[in-house]
């Protein structure tokens, strides 16, 4: 197995299309069977940090009782959702723009040519 | 007291709080704002993880009438925590090269395999905190935490492609400064 095929097959993340070709590879090469198990390792140990917990600060719990306020059943999540909605306009908002500039220059450039 | 009337304290507890009861949202409070810090500390760092923590559970409060019971409650919990997570560290330049380590209590660990997960444990800290905040948010929740791709894009507003790009560079870079460039 030549390295070069090696590095395509480790820049190419998993479950992304096409993955067949990864494990064809992996199949028959020792060297991203061995590259494999290290990454497994350091998976393994990123899980292991689960069960490691990180005492929160004394004045937590009085600094948050003190600061409740009421309830008002607010989404938790708007502000990421109006952030998602905003970047999705302004992705829209750009596309619709580039098309309608396009458009203009084509149909510009076709009324010179028969002009 | 047995883990079936903990799950069922719990219930009772959650059902309080949902109805306005500060006590009862104190007594869950205790509960898992250590579990809400680390969560925290993992995806912003030491500085800025207390206020993250702080404000996640002020936000839980307020949305406590919302919380219908679909998922656990810490799952709840977390999914605030992150989404806070994510929402306040654009206020902050901070986070960038802030390193994870902090007095910690372990609950898992084996004697025997202790020091040299330990060791590992601290380098992959080291390594995370050097991450970018998309690609340690990533790898935080998908590798550490065990969430779906699907979750992790919902969460943080990302397609599920962009998740797993990310999860695929962080793993990469993390090896890359543990184990050094190949």
């Amino acid at each position: 197995m030549s390295r070069l095929s090696c590095q395509i097959v480790s820049l190419w993340p998993q479950g992304i299309w096409p993955m067949g070709f990864q494990h064809r590879h992996r199949e028959h090469c020792l060297r991203c069977q061995a590259d494999e198990a290290r990454a497994r390792s350091m998976e393994r140990a990123l899980v292991s940090l689960r069960d490691v917990t990180v005492a929160a600060p004394s004045y937590l719990h009085a600094a948050t009782m003190a600061r409740l306020g009421t309830q008002d059943a607010a989404d938790p999540r708007r502000r990421l959702m109006a952030r998602v909605a905003a970047r999705y306009a302004a992705a829209a908002g750009v596309t619709a723009a580039t098309t309608v500039a396009l458009l203009t220059g084509l149909a510009r450039r076709r009324s010179r040519v028969v002009g | 007291m047995t883990a079936g009337e903990v799950k069922r304290d719990e219930r009772e507890l959650v059902e309080r709080a949902r109805n306005g009861d500060r006590e009862a949202f104190g007594d869950l409070v205790w509960r898992y704002q250590d579990t809400v810090y680390t969560l925290a500390t993992r995806l912003v760092g030491p500085d800025l993880a207390a206020d993250v923590a702080q404000e996640a559970l002020i936000r839980a409060w307020r949305a406590m009438p919302r919380f219908r019971g679909d998922a656990a409650f810490a799952t709840w919990l977390h999914r605030i925590t992150v989404n806070t997570a994510w929402t306040l560290r654009r206020r902050s330049t901070r986070h960038q090269t802030q390193q994870l380590d902090e007095a910690i209590v372990d609950t898992g660990l084996a004697p025997e395999r202790a020091g040299e997960l330990a060791e590992l444990r601290i380098g992959i800290r080291r390594a995370i905190g050097e991450l970018s905040a998309g690609q340690r948010a990533v790898v935080v929740l998908r590798d550490v935490h065990g969430w779906s791709n699907a979750e992790v894009a919902h969460e943080l507003g990302i397609t599920q492609t962009t998740a797993k790009v990310r999860l695929h560079r962080a793993r990469r870079r993390l090896r890359v400064l543990l184990e050094g460039p190949r």
